[in-house]
């Protein structure tokens, strides 16, 4: 048998406006990329990256966005992600730009990969936090988070709690 | 997979820097082996007008013959083995058949006929071949190769009766065929009669010509094939800009330019005036080899110029480009080579092939 | 590029033999272009537009920017020979191909001939017209 062999994308839609994400949603992050990817390689990029292009997983609170592609041509659509600067929705705009975290040919690694980056990020929320709440806050979803390091939800669920709370 | 789009198919370009005086100098192999030649071109910087001799020699490049539904069982009929390929130099080309979908035949000077012909001719036809070399691994294409000359193909022999009866009662195979003969003591037209009972055209060679004023040259120097920065064109710097001088290409154009940014190569200098004069037709390597001696000549009195170029262009569609090398099609066919002569019996010689096609001798 | 380069060392440096493999670093393209309806002008800054744009729909911007030339244009014939680098080659040819109108005018691009060496676009064997 043989398999069709994909990429996954992990990215980080940087945001400076705490509105926008409240719009990002899967299918408005799959217009963006399509829109972008047929702007930087026209008709024929984004026909090669369709067969198996999917947004996977979408965070609108952490902006983590997890995208398949064809191996054979991801670097097509790699390519064409730095010349997206803003997400676009109901006339709104918001400029953004997409960090492309990881790329792997599993979505396995890319979980993986995602909890080591969160638990950092938790750690980094920690050294910069102020008040006392907030740092019990953080220390409680840090412990939560190393108790259960294999259970991507609850990993997940965690992270986006604490950053709920900011 | 987008890397492989990216590449393209193989070509070479030969270059050779020799003199014409050598004992090993390989010229003549280079024109006598190339036998069918679509079109000769040569360029004659600072000169207005061409000499006397060299007008005479374009003029009697010979007729070619246009012959149409010509029967491959005519050559190997012993009538016209012995007629012409005996006794001179006999060169045919199929017309109008591209080697890439049609089948293709040609008959060689050295008295061999040479079949390119699809699997599903080859498997009828009944004669034995090689499969092309450029087909790949599922071979769609045939290779025939038949000695006319050969000691075992006399009449009657059971060689001769097995070809006679696949050219002729099995598989007759028919082509538009454009033929020229070389023979030093037999007129050619009488013989040409052969072929009166099929429908047969003469033709003579195309020859136009025309006078480039202000030429931005590339400087060269007959000892440095590879160029020297700064100071002489190398001899593919040279190969490119000629093809811009007879496809009238501008070269005076500026870096910014929009439409094009093409330049001639540096160091240049400007060439007040220079003659380009074109035949084209089925040119025979004799005559080719006849016109390069003239050139030769033409430095005799002292001149302008430093050196003439002479270009010839094989047919694309042959199914050989030097000697018996097979010969195909793949995005063009070209095979081509060009003379640089220098004042001082110096020349410098560039075989180029495409991708179906082995490296030149 | 790979370049092999022998001397014959008992003809002391008066022969010279150079084979060089994939020496050009260009593709020569001869095309024409062609219209349904007949009166249609175009000049060779109108031509290159149009190439372009036909690169742009098919490659989009990073097919847009890939250089080319277009070393001669016959205003009355539409032909012309273009310059394009050889990693660009399948990608012009591809939007040339795919190409159907130009300002609402029905056309198409025919390509003649194509080669590494320039001249050996001067001679087209294949266009060897005898009646």
């Amino acid at each position: 048998m043989v398999r069709f062999k994909s990429r996954y994308l992990l990215c980080e839609i940087v945001v400076d406006d705490p509105l926008c994400r409240q719009i990002i949603s899967q299918g408005l992050v799959h217009s963006t990329l399509k829109e972008a990817l047929i702007r930087a390689h026209g008709d024929f990029g984004f026909a090669c990256c369709s067969v198996s292009f999917a947004v996977k997983y979408v965070n609108a609170y952490t902006g983590i966005v997890l995208i398949r592609c064809r191996k054979a041509f991801y670097q097509l659509f790699w390519s064409s992600l730095p010349f997206i600067t803003c997400l676009e929705s109901r006339g709104q705009r918001f400029p953004c730009f997409f960090n492309t975290l990881h790329v792997s040919g599993t979505i396995r690694t890319c979980q993986k990969y995602l909890i080591q980056y969160n638990q950092k990020q938790l750690l980094r929320l920690l050294q910069n936090s102020t008040s006392d709440v907030e740092r019990k806050l953080i220390e409680r979803s840090i412990r939560s988070s190393l108790e259960d390091v294999d259970d991507e939800e609850d990993g997940q669920r965690s992270s986006e709690d604490e950053l709920e709370h900011q | 997979m987008l890397r492989e789009w990216e590449r393209c198919p193989r070509h070479l370009l030969v270059s050779e820097r020799s003199n014409f005086q050598l004992e090993r100098s390989r010229h003549g192999v280079a024109v006598r082996g190339h036998p069918f030649n679509y079109r000769v071109s040569f360029l004659i910087p600072e000169c207005g007008a061409l000499p006397v001799k060299l007008k005479s020699v374009i003029k009697n490049f010979g007729k070619y013959y246009l012959v149409k539904d010509l029967p491959l069982h005519e050559f190997v009929n012993h009538d016209f083995i012995n007629i012409f390929i005996k006794k001179g130099a006999f060169y045919a080309l199929s017309y109008n058949t591209k080697i890439d979908q049609d089948n293709t035949a040609a008959v060689l000077p050295t008295g061999k006929l040479i079949l390119s012909v699809d699997k599903d001719t080859y498997e009828e036809l009944g004669l034995q071949g090689q499969p092309s070399r450029y087909s790949g691994k599922k071979v769609m294409r045939y290779i025939v190769t038949i000695d006319l000359t050969d000691a075992s193909f006399l009449p009657d022999t059971k060689k001769h009766k097995r070809v006679l009866w696949a050219l002729k009662e099995n598989m007759p195979l028919k082509f538009d065929f454009l033929l020229a003969w070389h023979s030093t003591d037999v007129e050619v037209s009488t013989a040409m009669s052969y072929f009166s009972k099929l429908k047969m055209k003469e033709y003579e060679p195309n020859i136009t010509s025309s006078i480039l004023r202000d030429l931005h040259c590339p400087v060269l120097q007959n000892s440095e094939l590879q160029g020297k920065p700064e100071e002489s064109c190398s001899a593919h710097e040279l190969f490119d800009w000629l093809g811009a001088v007879y496809n009238n290409v501008d070269c005076n154009n500026h870096s910014y330019s929009f439409i094009s940014t093409y330049c001639c190569p540096q160091p240049s200098a400007v060439l007040s005036q220079a003659y380009m004069c074109t035949v084209t037709g089925f040119i025979l390597p004799e005559k080719i080899h006849h016109l390069m001696d003239h050139l030769c000549q033409y430095f005799d009195e002292p001149k302008l110029a430093q050196w003439v170029s002479l270009t010839v262009h094989g047919f694309a569609d042959s199914p050989v480009s030097w000697k018996e090398s097979e010969h195909g099609f793949h995005k063009s066919g070209e095979n081509l080579y060009n003379f640089v002569i220098f004042n001082n019996q110096d020349y410098w010689l560039q075989m180029a092939v495409g991708t179906n096609d082995d490296c030149p001798p | 590029m790979i370049k092999v380069s022998k001397e014959k060392s008992h003809e002391v440096a008066t022969y010279e033999r150079q084979v060089q493999k994939n020496v050009s670093e260009y593709h020569y393209m001869k095309i024409r272009l062609e219209f349904q309806e007949k009166g249609v002008h175009l000049n060779a800054p109108h031509f290159k537009q149009l190439i372009l744009s036909a690169l742009r729909d098919l490659h989009g911007e990073v097919g847009a920017a890939l250089p080319f030339d277009i070393l001669t244009f016959d205003e009355k014939s539409f032909s012309a020979i273009l310059r394009i680098s050889n990693r660009g080659l399948v990608k012009l040819w591809s939007a040339l191909t795919l190409l159907g109108s130009y300002q609402n005018h029905k056309c198409a691009f025919r390509v003649l001939q194509t080669s590494p060496f320039l001249l050996a676009l001067a001679g087209n064997s294949r266009e060897l017209a005898l009646d």
